[in-house]
């Protein structure tokens, strides 16, 4: 499966994880979490409200503090696009300037044009609509070039069929550029349909694999429910892209 | 013109200028109540200042920054950011009127404490707000893009490994020091109004960060003429009146942006 970029996933792990542990008021966020994303590799993270998937990405880049051990390549070059953006409307800011304070010129204009946003570039980023703000972000993150883009639900916002599009063009993006993702999402159909891997959370790491492997997984049926895992499993059958033609880029 | 008008002009003038920029960042990360509860530490630090026999500056200064980079790490650990600024700002206040007021000497200054006393500045103070606003306009140039990077989404600053330490700390240094030589000039309970009225000012004026703070700059030294001039005119209290004319071109450029929108609708 997914065999065309098997060559850089043997790479060492950009980020990894091991047995990450979080408590935060007597509850345990996070428990054990082990996790790896290699270069050029898409690593999705699933998982019900309040699983700790956002937890989990905030302590894997250090906004939050957890027991266990972070390794990073060293001088990771980090693309983040976070959940929340709360914007201003005190602060005159255009999307082209907001650019410009983390990328140079050329490279800002070639992402806006990458996300299909070329066109927002002298627009008030406050004045922005949810899914133009999604691809601003995401413009935004992959300007500088990362080797790992961390997405925390980059899609809220957008609606269902420009969430495939984002989807499908983060997928896109990482075949450009090389760079590993990590993302998390709570759409499962797209997800499965462009993940290479799929990690299951539910405070601690419930199952994971290839989204074949996880949708027939017991513990992803006991956590979504039997009947979204079974639906889950004819779909990912049907959008292997082994099983369809699928053109790249 | 009275030497004491002039030394009043140029020492306003001057604060009003430096706070515009650092004003602006005020707004933008909505510090204002962080501003506040500096400023009252401020009048703390005069009392323990005046109470030593050391310079009440030099009080406020160090009680300033000291209280600045306290309250901004509180972060939110036992209790909320909020709570505690709110509660160490007033104790500030509570302790430093206490202070004061058991002087019998320095009974009449409280006034000057609380709404500043700008035509009393002396050559010394007037060097000492000169030397500070140039201080803080350059370092808000020199720290401009780690300040709106951090402002526009510290996650994300923090997560790509782009935040300065150094700037971060710089920012509070600065608002303390600006707080604490603005006692001087307008008060321990109008300062926070040097640091956010020019900016809103500028506001509707702008459509950039760097000519938003330049304009809150040039709003801020404008404001010390306008207020001084109706002090004198109408025997006004002139720290007042310096916020007052400040407050009367926010109305102006808000009220002009707002009939320039509605005329381009029109058309």
């Amino acid at each position: 499966m997914l065999c065309y970029n098997s060559i850089m996933l043997s790479n060492a792990p950009l980020l990894s994880a091991a047995h990450l542990s979080l408590r935060i008021g007597g509850a345990d966020i996070l428990s054990d979490v082990s996790l790896a994303v290699r270069p050029g590799e898409i690593v999705t993270l699933i998982g019900p409200n309040g699983s700790g998937k956002t937890t989990l990405l905030r302590a894997l880049l250090g906004l939050l503090q957890a027991t266990g051990a972070i390794a990073r390549k060293p001088g990771l070059r980090i693309g983040y696009v976070p959940q929340n953006f709360p914007r201003d409307r005190s602060l005159p800011l255009t999307v082209g300037r907001f650019m410009r304070l983390f990328a140079d010129g050329p490279a800002v204009a070639a992402a806006l044009v990458r996300v299909d946003a070329a066109d927002l570039r002298g627009r008030q980023l406050s004045a922005l609509s949810g899914g133009e703000l999604a691809r601003v972000l995401l413009a935004r993150a992959i300007a500088g070039k990362p080797e790992l883009l961390i997405l925390d639900e980059p899609l809220a916002g957008v609606d269902v069929a420009g969430e495939a599009a984002l989807y499908h063009l983060i997928a896109q993006i990482r075949d450009e550029i090389g760079c590993g993702v990590l993302l998390v999402s709570h759409d499962l159909h797209v997800v499965m349909a462009q993940a290479d891997r799929v990690v299951c959370l539910n405070h601690h790491v419930c199952c994971e694999g290839s989204a074949e492997q996880v949708v027939t997984d017991p513990a992803f049926a006991r956590l979504f429910g039997p009947r979204v895992a079974s639906e889950l499993a004819l779909y990912v059958h049907r959008h292997d892209p082994a099983h369809q033609d699928y053109v790249h880029g | 013109m009275d030497d004491f008008l002039w030394r009043a002009m140029l020492g306003a003038g001057l604060l009003g200028a430096a706070a515009g920029p650092i004003g602006c960042f005020v707004l933008w990360r909505r510090m204002a109540y962080l501003g506040e509860s500096i400023a009252h530490m401020g009048l703390l630090g005069a009392a323990i200042g005046l109470l030593m026999g050391v310079a009440p500056l030099l009080g406020v200064s160090v009680l300033a920054i000291v209280a600045a980079l306290l309250m901004a790490r509180a972060g939110d650990g036992l209790i909320p950011a909020g709570t505690f600024i709110g509660i160490v700002g007033h104790v500030g206040l509570a302790l430093g009127f206490i202070l004061l007021a058991g002087m019998e000497t320095v009974r009449t200054d409280l006034l000057g404490y609380l709404f500043g006393d700008v035509l009393a500045l002396s050559n010394t103070d007037l060097m000492g707000i000169a030397a500070a606003s140039v201080a803080v306009l350059l370092a808000s140039v020199f720290f401009w893009r780690a300040w709106l990077m951090a402002t526009v989404n510290g996650d994300i600053a923090r997560a790509e490994g782009r935040t300065n330490r150094f700037a971060d700390i710089a920012f509070l240094v600065l608002v303390a020091a600006l707080v604490a030589f603005g006692l001087r000039v307008v008060g321990a309970l109008l300062i926070v109004a040097l640091l956010i009225i020019p900016p809103a000012a500028a506001r509707p004026l702008s459509r950039t960060p760097g000519g938003m703070a330049c304009l809150a700059a040039l709003i801020g030294a404008l404001s010390a003429p306008l207020g001084l001039a109706a002090a004198y005119l109408k025997d006004l209290p002139a720290g007042p009146a310096i916020v007052l004319a400040a407050a009367v071109l926010f109305v102006l450029s808000t009220l002009g942006a707002g009939a320039a929108t509605m005329l381009s609708a029109r058309r």
